[in-house]
């Protein structure tokens, strides 16, 4: 098993070791080696059934590896459960809130799970417009807001919990472009805080956009990966079809 | 954690217009129900005593006559309501209020309310324990479903978990959230129970608090068992559909069918005569004996009588011999009784083991039967009152045909007694059972439903330890 070089020498916040899934014949994902370190984001490419929300899965803890281990801040999430969340955030492709709460109570809820403490109600509010929600949406019930209000929340809850790691399962999917724009730019925001991004997406323009690094999976394998920086849009769509074809 | 999740689900819960309209038609039934049980109870605890009282004046002021015929004369005795009759009337309706007691009979209890119904009242009846035995279970079904189910299917329960938070703790604090929900039914409804027992108690009964006491734990049992039942199958299930699919059929089962196939099934198991049966064959046995129990012989009486007296005729006789013979008449007529009803009343008892033991199917048959025995108005209880009964009427029969032997040797029924015997002989003095009593004789009720409620809280612990995320 190769462990990945943290391209700064930096402790990786997020790594995979030989991470394995199997669930029955179908293998999920195959001996994946990853590591993020804080500030980066990693953007995983592929399509459906690649392996993408597995490896999300796994670093959440919702499913056992087959074989491998997946770390988050050096502790093994299937032996450190409620240790690694307390360093995590989650969202996924849609996030999804209490109706009957406004986006504060929302946040507030999500916040006080997180096991850190409140920050308080106003600080609340602040992160909310941080987060770029309209300040009069904070107190209406959530069942009004569009998906990327939604959004907007699930980022204010990493940002309220002080995570030191994102994982995002296509969180811009379904996104019109201004709001997905918005979205990458709060992504950023985070990366220079230091938070550790890993990003399950489909968008080739927003990994190149957002993402530092790209990693490209395909069958459970990770294929190839690359840094954005390395590379234009068309180079990244290239490698990417190259990699689709037998 | 666990305070947090349990103030937001109470006040999602409380936000929801349908909890707050299913709640308020619940809460607004149990409150109606007990008010209106309680003013009936007590009206007719009030009607009972009355006649009571008017029975027993018509006793002291029947005038001169010979005490056999004032046994003839008879006395009505009426069953009182007891204290928390209005939360469950049980089987009262069924089994009569009043009795008439006479000599050489046991009769039926007579002014059985269900008789009197109109066609109306019988489907528009609803008592507080009815509300509470299917109507909050249905709350807590729907409160409940989604709990988990729901978590699942909006996407909420993957945030909710990917925060830390486990699943036991979100569980458990949906639990204490929906609960704290339902206390908002329930509660007030509990201050107005013990408030009608404060402000006037429609009857007697022992103990009425600590029985009010038990009433309420058994009812908190059983809707506590109904809650984790509804946890363990929300977390089981894959949609919330399925799960009110599944919790609605145990619904069913529990509150519909399982009562039915309980009376159709102890009857099947331990048969009892039509009212028609019953009575043919305690005449026939009274007119003819059966088996080791035979009718005194007028005769073979009065020569025992002589042999016992030394004298050679009844003029002799110190004691009248026909009060003696209708006395020993009277304890015939006892043993037959005691034979039929004691075989009727051990066929309900058996009938009574089968729905307790078929509560292990359906916990509404446990709630029932201690709901009934704690309100006092179930066939053990009714049991209790008519042995009460029957026992004073022997009294007053040996009394009555005592006197007649004792000062009428001459052997007529020209001797008379007047209000100083009526007066002496005392009005039935009765004395509902104790706690104590009530639950020993629940003991196997009592069992199956701790056994529900330990059950379902297991299953629902092992079902969302398992629970998949989505």
């Amino acid at each position: 098993m190769q462990i990945p070089e943290s391209p700064n020498g930096r402790a990786p916040l997020l790594e995979a070791r030989g991470l394995s899934k199997r669930y029955g014949s179908t293998q999920a994902l195959d001996s994946l080696d990853l590591a993020i370190e804080p500030g980066e984001v990693y953007c995983l490419l592929g399509p459906n059934g690649a392996g993408k929300t597995t490896t999300i899965n796994l670093f959440l803890g919702f499913a056992a590896p087959t074989a491998g281990r997946a770390l988050i801040a050096g502790l093994d999430v299937s032996t450190h459960d409620r240790e690694t969340k307390e360093r995590i955030a989650y969202i996924p492709e849609q996030v999804m809130l209490y109706r009957n709460l406004s986006g504060l109570e929302n946040l507030e809820y999500f916040t006080a799970l997180g096991g850190k403490g409140s920050p308080g109600r106003e600080r609340l509010a602040e992160i909310l417009v941080e987060a770029g929600l309209e300040r009069d949406a904070v107190d209406r019930r959530v069942s009004g807001y569009s998906k990327g209000m939604r959004q907007k929340i699930g980022i204010a809850i990493s940002i309220a919990k002080e995570a030191d790691a994102l994982l995002l399962d296509e969180p811009t999917s379904g996104l019109d472009p201004k709001a997905s724009n918005e979205f990458s730019g709060l992504i950023e925001r985070l990366r220079k805080r230091d938070v550790a991004v890993l990003m399950a997406t489909h968008d080739l323009f927003r990994a190149k956009e957002t993402g530092t690094r790209v990693g490209i999976m395909r069958y459970g394998r990770l294929v190839t990966e690359m840094s954005t920086d390395e590379i234009g849009h068309a180079d990244l769509e290239r490698i990417y079809l190259e990699h689709m074809h037998d | 954690m666990t305070r947090h999740i349990i103030r937001k689900e109470f006040s999602d819960l409380v936000r929801d217009g349908r909890f707050r309209w299913c709640s308020l038609l619940v809460g607004a039934l149990l409150l109606v129900s007990l008010g209106h049980g309680w003013v009936q109870a007590r009206q007719a605890q009030q009607e009972r005593a009355a006649a009571q009282a008017t029975a027993r004046d018509h006793w002291e002021s029947q005038g001169e006559k010979n005490p056999h015929s004032a046994a003839h004369y008879g006395v009505y005795v009426f069953k009182p309501r007891l204290a928390l009759s209005f939360v469950d009337e049980g089987v009262d309706p069924y089994t009569g209020t009043s009795v008439w007691l006479e000599a050489h009979r046991q009769n039926d209890f007579l002014l059985r309310p269900a008789q009197d119904a109109t066609a109306a009242q019988r489907i528009g009846a609803l008592t507080a324990a009815q509300v509470l035995q299917h109507l909050v279970p249905l709350l807590i079904i729907l409160l409940t479903f989604g709990a988990l189910a729901g978590e699942r299917e909006n996407g909420t329960l993957r945030q909710l978990l990917a925060t830390g938070v486990g699943r036991r703790e979100l569980a458990w604090g949906k639990a204490l959230g929906i609960s704290g929900a339902l206390a908002l039914l329930l509660v007030p409804a509990a201050a107005v129970g013990a408030a009608a027992l404060v402000v006037g108690s429609p009857g007697p009964a022992a103990s009425p608090f600590a029985r009010g006491t038990v009433l309420a734990v058994v009812y908190l049992g059983y809707f506590g068992a109904f809650l984790a039942l509804s946890l363990a199958v929300s977390a089981w299930a894959r949609s919330g559909r399925t799960a009110l699919v599944v919790l609605l059929a145990v619904w069913v089962v529990n509150g519909l069918v399982a009562p039915r196939v309980a009376v159709d099934l102890s009857k099947w198991l331990h048969p009892t005569p039509s009212a028609f049966e019953f009575a043919r064959t305690v005449e026939r046995e009274m007119a003819t004996g059966v088996e080791d129990i035979l009718p005194p012989d007028r005769a073979a009486s009065t020569e025992r009588l002589l042999r016992e007296y030394g004298v050679e005729s009844v003029d002799e006789l110190p004691v009248n011999d026909v009060g003696v013979y209708l006395q020993e008449s009277e304890e015939f007529g006892n043993r037959i009784f005691d034979r039929n009803y004691g075989a009727l009343w051990d066929a309900f008892e058996r009938q009574g083991a089968v729905h307790e033991a078929l509560a292990v199917i359906a916990p509404l048959l446990a709630v029932r039967t201690l709901s009934m025995a704690l309100a006092g108005t179930d066939v053990e209880q009714h049991r209790h009152f008519a042995t009460a009964a029957e026992e004073y009427r022997r009294d007053v029969m040996r009394r009555m045909n005592g006197d007649m032997a004792a000062n009428s040797p001459s052997g007529d029924f020209s001797y008379t007694a007047g209000r100083e015997l009526w007066e002496a002989t005392p009005p039935l003095s009765y004395a509902a059972p104790t706690l104590g009593w009530v639950l020993g004789n629940r003991a196997l009720s009592l069992l199956v439903l701790g056994g529900w409620l330990v059950g379902t809280i297991l299953a629902a612990a092992a079902r969302v330890r398992r629970a998949e995320v989505g």
